[in-house]
């Protein structure tokens, strides 16, 4: 590459060089490049991102070309500087700027559903006020051969506020029956994790004895840790699916199309790493946790523990800091100290874990007294190691985000609302019964079962400062939501201070 | 393909008593918590038993869920108490699958009732070990003799595949890909329990069906589609005794070169 045009291309998608940032939206089909280090501005600070594989040239990649007919590429909705996934920042930026004319608000998946008014805002609701995409799925459900699934549960709508679920033509009473529902894009960065050959992966699935979903193109197991429901099995069937549904591509991808987008995926690594309290989150004196670089030399699918190889490794520092060295060095010292303590409430403090599916059902007894790391335990990522999918109430009732519903507001739900029925030839749902109330069936809409109701892949706790609002259905607007939402959960009894301090933490990841 | 046939059933004899040391009872479970790990307690006749302690996935005896009772299986020892109950062992612990909104007993930290050991895993992290080992999935040699060899997969009552099953499953996978196996037979059995009280639990109607179709179903699905299946079922289960009811509850599985 000449030199010119690698300035050129710096300058183009990043202020970075020498820490000076700025958020930079990339369209699709533009020309230029990412830089091998990268980094944006969010609100929380710096977000690290790392081209392990050296400086990309965009012009006609396959991440970042539109490949379909409706002007998008993954790159769209898989930002850099939202830590590869998409922020409500960004999104709510890009109707302003583009008065809704950005493919991210395409008919197909951008808007509540596809028959409304395109040019309303108010079409766009769940994407604009939640960071929402639809994702709609074929119901019921068939296997990797082809073979139908007999579900263990009926469905019913109980409230469709987008219209979709009952529509005509996209509805579940549809020619193609597909359920619509909800959700939030995921980081398309760090995959060595998601897509690890490691701890837990089995022909069985560890939390229900199932067979594991295996690689299309290796025939070997997966973690099954891709997608809010495990549907993807590989990147590669992934990004197929993605360019087919998102793109609206007719043609399938070719083969270097697919080893182009796979190999970008799999080379880029972002986390936070400057916090706008506690500095550089990345100084050698530091601890190993934080930044990019962490996860690029971490390893894959281990399950993190507190004696070698922890979760997310501070080697015990950034206790005790000095204090006395002018008042900027003793707040950064005293927002140090606090990601740390942070750290320590993720790790051991304990509490009652009860009625979570996949979690109180894998022989840890309900309630099992554990911490946040029980669950987010794989090593870098705070993922489960495999088959991450369990119950935590994000999306189903009663513990699930509701809109109040009374005489004296004119807020609406802005979510479905499902009602499922398990059959009775099974045993019931071991927490929730025979008849459960779903915004998001997870899961279940893809295995059929009914104790995969309203269970969801956790995502890696990420580069989470750049790429708000938090749970697969942006249910937690902020991390304190999400905290919050935690302590509401389970009846923890955190202290402001535990909650300041594990805030703190989440975000400098 | 798979056949389907049905072995002809066992009849259910009178049941006798259990023998005087055996506790065979269907209970609330009760959680105490200590300055450590959580102990799982049970009541029966006016008497508190021990039943295990929460550890992790792979423990020999995993802890029961509030919200359902469960049945309890055990032998009662002299042992010294654990968290105030009679440790009962061996113990097998079976939730029942309906709900129970009754059983929500947990109760906080006393002193008295703190643990005087060290239990095999802490509350939090790992230590970075699971507490036990039977995890552990025995490889198959790299080339065994291709022989007839048989596997046998218990269950808790009235319980289908879950949780602890990859572990007795991989096995039957690797061993049937390792010596390219030709037929697959399995065949599904039911059990029921005597318990203290003199009366019989039976398991679900049809479970030995529902066991034995559900192993096939999860062996081709792990990609085991070569063998030929034969898939059978012993319907009715044979008279419980009270001791040893529990391996009544199993799908036996032939692997067939
Ligand atoms: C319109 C927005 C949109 C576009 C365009 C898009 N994605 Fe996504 N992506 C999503 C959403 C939404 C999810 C989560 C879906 C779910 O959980 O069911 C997702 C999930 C993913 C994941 C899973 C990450 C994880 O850890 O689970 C990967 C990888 C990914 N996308 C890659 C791609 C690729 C490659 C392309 C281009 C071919 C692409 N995406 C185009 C919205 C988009
Ligand atoms: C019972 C298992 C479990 C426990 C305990 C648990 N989590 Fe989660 N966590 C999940 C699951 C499952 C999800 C995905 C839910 C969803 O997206 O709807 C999740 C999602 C999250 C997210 C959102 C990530 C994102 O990208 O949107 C954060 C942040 C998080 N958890 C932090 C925590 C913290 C902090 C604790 C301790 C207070 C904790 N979790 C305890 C299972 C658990």
């Amino acid at each position: 590459m000449k030199p010119l045009l690698a300035l050129l291309m710096a300058l183009l998608f990043n202020g970075l060089a020498h820490g000076e940032t700025a958020r930079r939206w990339i369209n699709p089909g533009e020309n230029g490049g990412l830089a091998a280090d990268g980094s944006y501005n969010n609100a929380q600070g710096l977000l690290g991102v790392l081209n392990a594989a050296g400086a990309v040239n965009v012009d006609g990649h396959p991440f970042f070309a539109p490949l379909g007919r409706n002007g998008r590429a993954c790159v769209s909705c898989h930002q850099p500087q939202d830590a590869m996934s998409l922020s409500l920042e960004s999104i709510r930026q890009q109707w302003q700027v583009t008065q809704g004319q950005d493919p991210i608000f395409a008919a197909v998946d951008g808007a509540n559903c596809p028959h409304l008014p395109q040019q309303d805002p108010a079409s766009h609701s769940l994407l604009l006020n939640r960071g929402l995409f639809r994702v709609f799925l074929p119901w019921p459900p068939h296997d990797a051969a082809g073979k139908r699934i007999e579900p263990e549960f009926s469905i019913e709508v109980v409230r469709d506020p987008t219209g979709c679920n009952l529509h005509p033509q996209y509805g579940l009473s549809s020619a193609q029956p597909m359920v619509s529902v909800y959700r939030r894009p995921r980081p398309a960065a760090n995959l060595k994790y998601p897509t690890h050959q490691n701890f837990g992966v089995s022909s069985f699935i560890g939390k229900d004895g199932l067979p594991t979903a295996r690689d299309p193109d290796t025939g070997k197991p997966t973690s099954m840790n891709l997608m809010a429901d495990a549907r993807a099995p590989s990147l590669r069937a992934q990004a197929a699916d993605a360019a087919a549904v998102h793109l609206q591509r007719d043609a399938p991808l070719t083969r270097q199309q697919l080893d182009g987008i796979v190999a970008f995926e799999s080379q880029v690594y972002i986390a936070q790493q400057n916090d706008k309290h506690a500095g550089s989150l990345i100084e050698e004196s530091g601890p190993s946790a934080f930044g990019p670089r962490a996860l690029l030399k971490g390893e894959a699918g281990v399950l993190g523990n507190n004696t070698s190889r922890w979760v997310f490794p501070m080697e015990g520092k950034w206790t005790a800091l000095p204090r006395g060295n002018g008042a900027a060095a003793d707040a950064r010292n005293a927002a140090r100290e606090s990601i740390a303590r942070g750290h320590d409430v993720y790790m051991f403090r304990t509490f009652w874990i009860r009625d979570s599916m996949h979690l109180n059902s894998v022989g840890l007894g309900n309630p099992t007294k554990r911490t946040c790391a029980t669950c987010h335990g794989m090593h870098m990522t705070g993922m489960d190691t495999a088959n991450g999918w369990m119950d935590i109430g994000s999306t189903n009732l009663p513990w699930a985000r509701e809109t109040p519903l009374n005489p004296w507001t004119t807020d609406k739900p802005e979510l479905p609302l499902f009602k499922l029925t398990c059959r009775n030839d099974i045993a019931p749902h071991p927490f929730l019964g025979r008849v459960i109330y779903t915004q998001d069936p997870g899961r279940a809409l893809i295995s059929g079962r009914c104790n995969d109701i309203g269970t969801i892949v956790m995502q890696q706790l990420r580069g989470l400062s750049a790429r708000a609002p938090y749970f697969s259905n942006g249910s937690a607007r902020t991390l304190r939501d999400v905290v919050d939402f935690y302590d509401r959960r389970y009846n923890i009894g955190y202290s402001e201070q535990e909650k300041l301090d594990l805030v703190n933490f989440l975000g400098a990841l | 393909m798979i056949t389907l046939l049905l072995t002809g059933a066992a009849s259910a004899a009178v049941a006798a008593a259990p023998d005087a040391q055996q506790r065979n009872f269907v209970a609330c479970p009760i959680v105490r918590d200590t300055a450590s790990v959580p102990c799982w307690l049970a009541e029966y006749e006016g008497e508190l038993y021990f039943l295990t302690l929460q550890t992790d996935v792979s423990a020999p005896v995993n802890p029961p869920m509030l919200g359902h009772k469960v049945l309890v299986e055990g032998r009662r020892t002299d042992k010294p108490r654990i968290c105030g109950g009679i440790v009962l062992e061996p113990v097998r612990l079976s939730v029942v699958p309906a709900l129970d909104a009754n059983c929500n007993q947990l109760l906080p930290a006393e002193a008295q009732y703190n643990l005087d050991f060290e239990p095999p895993r802490p509350p939090g992290p790992s230590k970075g070990r699971l507490a036990f080992n039977t995890l552990d999935v025995q490889q198959a040699p790299v080339a065994p003799q291709r022989v007839e060899k048989q596997f046998s997969i218990g269950y808790d009552f009235d319980g289908r595949v879950g949780f602890k099953h990859p572990a007795l499953l991989q096995p039957v996978l690797d061993y049937a890909l390792a010596i390219k196996a030709r037929s697959i037979d399995i065949e599904g059995h039911q059990g029921a329990a005597l318990l203290s009280d003199g009366s019989v639990l039976s398991e679900a109607a049809h479970l030995a069906q529902q066991r034995a179709q559900q192993i096939a179903e999860l062996l081709q699905g792990a990609g085991l589609t070569a063998p030929r299946y034969t898939v059978h079922w012993v319907d009715a289960a044979p008279a419980p005794n009270g001791t040893d009811d529990a391996p009544q509850r199993r799908v036996d599985i032939t692997v067939r070169p």
